[in-house]
């Protein structure tokens, strides 16, 4: 490959970078939500009871999953595999001569043992749509509100008994309604430094949209269920008032609410720079091809705007494939991502899966993507994916890909019904 | 002598020199040579910067194939159509046989070629170049060290592709004080007839590089032959010791092979003919040995051979 079109690749990457990404919004996305409520609800202060001057503060507990939205918006989607491989040539050492390979063209989300070659370049362009429509398995669409009040004998728990077991009453009723889709432009760069050592970077332009609005009655409950809270003499303790956030025109156990907020970003996500060693390579016919893949996430993406996790992210992949009849490649990958910033994010991941060849233009893969948090804090904390994709080489070096992430357990985490990508790649 | 004579003579003789240094490059003044590679393979690629890395000379261009024969035809019709390049490297076989079809006024060298001869045929050329044949006599030697009662070395091959190199390691077997037994095929399937025939008649059973006993099926019977018979079997590769072979003996690397055809190309620009520069069999070889098939055969490798291995299986 000449330099001149090196330094063409180098030019194309600084532009993608430098200028085609815009800067983001100024609206904080990552405040969207938790600005619907600001403070919280603050109901009716002093009130008819007189040892209850201060105002009673109720904070929303049920979406807490969406505190960590930048995480939850990358642990999900799947990076695209280092590099395909066109028909080409191995070398028969026993007869001389070189042999043409027609295996398949390799996998879309997951990876396999055998490197791209020495001096070869892949530039590889993928669009991705993601449309999130469940948290938890609940609808982003009819998610339920439910707020819990302050502990206000600050003994660190709310009582369900005793004089302070009003601090059980819960506001319920309101609905929220989440609208968040995200694009992501992935320019992908690899480069085959030897024949088993490659080099890449992936550098992800992404647009998020978040839509968030809460609506309904907002009532006042007590730990059993019972309308209008814990009562003292005959009196209640908790409720809406003129003087009330949200307030409600007189005295009363429920109010209305209407708020939304939202905005858009784009701008550089989190940039991936990665390289894979191929170890152990046609060993025997039985030995698996072997190959460690190693991977620095940088927190390029603007943190507030939910472009990036904010933090950077150290990988660890041992990859083991093999191919069979030179058209069928099972692989297993295995590793650890360690979150620098936030270790109880660190993540074990694995995958299983396979390329085939079906004709010498078209390669199928599929794999079953995993992603567990040992140590985390509940929700989306052990995603699995199903991924089902092709590649097609209509003509010399170029290849089309299409791919589907299917979530395969949708009540866990943040999740969109289907995460489809499409890409063109050249290998030069 | 005359006076005039004296001057006439010195004349010549230095007019004779200028003839001779106008015919090579200038000093700092590097030929040109333009390189052939049959296919984008690694070891191909190496073998061109092994040459480069020896040679002072200037390569005005290096062609891929891609494997295609008719590609590297309209390429040196190209070249021929142009100025005449000093030199041509042809790397692999496939360059090598549109070379040797196309080119006729041309020095050449090749490198990373099996059994050269098959391709350039008996006639007098102005080619040569690096082969990647391990020399028969380090096989034979090697044979022999690893198994000293060794006298009978089995042979099985097909007289079109390598009945040349037979000829060569019969003469070289008789040298080195063993016998060669062959049997001649004229296909893969006569390969277990002619294996079988052979019970009892050898010591140790040789693997040539030969197209027509290099099948699969062929190669798995060669080393159940030589587990069931307990003799030693010499493979032609890592691969193939891996596979059950006791010795797998091949060229180390490319680049190896690259630095000795840039050795003989620097020869050639010298003003050496091509003709008269023999071939070169692998300078380096790399040789594995298999203890856990040494153990089934009942065979104690040497330990010499074990530390000149450079893979030893246990």
């Amino acid at each position: 490959m000449t330099s001149r079109f090196k330094v063409a690749t180098g030019l194309v990457l600084a532009l993608w970078v430098g200028v085609l990404v815009g800067p983001a919004d100024a609206t904080d996305l990552k405040d969207v939500i938790p600005n619907l409520f600001g403070q919280g609800i603050i109901l009716q202060p002093g009130g008819p009871l007189p040892f209850f001057p201060q105002n009673s503060r109720f904070q929303e507990s049920s979406l807490q999953v969406l505190d960590q939205l930048n995480t939850q918006l990358i642990t999900g989607i799947g990076v695209p595999s280092f590099n395909s491989s066109v028909t080409g040539f191995t070398f028969d050492i026993e007869r001389g001569i070189p042999v043409r390979t027609t295996e398949s063209l390799g996998p879309l989300l997951t990876e396999r043992a055998t490197t791209l070659g020495a001096r070869k370049l892949d530039l590889t362009f993928t669009y991705t749509r993601v449309n999130f429509t469940k948290l938890e398995g609940k609808d982003l669409n009819n998610l339920e509100l439910v707020f819990l009040r302050d502990d206000a004998n600050g003994n660190g728990v709310r009582d369900t008994s005793g004089p302070f077991s009003f601090e059980s009453d819960i506001i319920g009723g309101a609905k929220l309604k989440v609208d968040l889709t995200e694009d992501i432009f992935a320019l992908i760069a690899t480069y085959g430094l030897t024949s088993e050592w490659d080099i890449g970077i992936v550098v992800p332009v992404t647009h998020i949209r978040l839509r968030a609005s809460a609506q309904g009655p907002l009532i006042i409950f007590d730990q059993f269920g019972n309308r209008g809270g814990t009562s003292i003499g005959g009196l209640p303790v908790h409720r809406f008032g003129p003087d009330s956030t949200p307030p409600a025109v007189s005295l009363s156990d429920e109010t209305a609410v209407s708020v939304s907020g939202g905005g858009d970003a784009t701008g550089l996500g989190d940039i991936i720079l990665r390289t894979k060693y191929n170890f152990l390579r046609n060993y025997d016919d039985l030995v698996p091809d072997l190959a460690f893949l190693f991977e620095i996430k940088l927190p390029t993406g603007d943190e507030d705007q939910l472009l990036g996790t904010g933090g950077t992210n150290l990988t660890g992949l041992l990859i083991g494939s093999k191919t069979y009849g030179h058209w069928f490649t099972p692989h297993v990958n295995l590793g650890y991502e360690i979150d620098t910033k936030d270790t109880q994010q660190n993540t074990i991941r694995y995958s299983l899966g396979f390329d085939a060849r079906l004709s010498s233009e078209l390669t199928a893969a599929a794999a079953v993507i995993g992603r567990a948090k040992p140590d985390g804090r509940g929700a989306g904390d052990h995603i699995i994916d199903l991924s089902l994709g092709v590649k097609w080489n209509p003509v010399n070096s170029l290849i089309l890909r299409a791919n589907v992430q299917i979530p395969l357990d949708k009540n866990n985490g943040l999740r969109a019904d289907f995460i489809p990508t499409v890409g063109v790649e050249y290998i030069f | 002598m005359h006076i005039l004579t004296i001057r006439i003579a010195r004349l010549l003789l230095g007019m004779g020199l200028l003839a001779a240094v106008a015919g090579l490059p200038l000093r700092g003044e590097a030929a040109n040579i333009v390189a052939l590679r049959g296919a984008d393979v690694d070891v191909y690629n190496e073998a061109f910067e092994g040459f480069k890395d020896v040679t002072r000379q200037s390569i005005i261009s290096n062609y891929d194939m891609g494997g295609d024969l008719q590609k590297g035809k309209a390429f040196l019709a190209r070249l021929k159509s142009g100025p005449k390049p000093d030199l041509i490297l042809a790397i692999g076989l496939w360059a090598l046989q549109v070379v040797v079809e196309e080119v006729k006024d041309i020095p050449v060298v090749f490198a990373m070629v099996l059994n050269p001869s098959t391709v350039i045929g008996q006639e007098t050329r102005n080619i040569t170049g690096a082969s990647m044949n391990v020399s028969i006599e380090q096989q034979i030697a090697l044979l022999k060290r690893v198994s000293p009662q060794v006298r009978r070395i089995g042979v099985v091959f097909d007289p079109t592709k390598t009945g040349f190199l037979v000829r060569q390691a019969e003469r070289i077997a008789q040298q080195q004080g063993v016998r060669l037994t062959t049997k001649a095929i004229a296909s893969s399937k006569d390969a277990f007839a002619a294996l079988d025939a052979m019970q009892g008649e050898i010591d140790a059973f040789w693997i040539l590089p030969d197209e027509t006993v290099l099948a699969q099926e062929v190669v798995q019977y060669m080393l159940l032959f030589s587990f069931r018979n307990k003799i030693p079997l010499l493979g032609l590769s890592e691969k193939q010791a891996r596979n059950g072979a006791l010795l797998g003996l091949s060229f180390e690397s490319g680049r190896d092979i690259g630095i000795q055809a840039g050795e003989l190309a620097n020869e050639v620009i010298a003003g050496k003919s091509a003709k008269g520069i023999p071939f070169t069999t692998a300078r380096k070889v790399k040789l594995t040995v298999n203890l856990k098939t040494a153990a089934k055969l009942g065979i104690q490798v040497p330990k010499e051979i074990l530390e000149r291995a450079d893979l030893v299986i246990r």
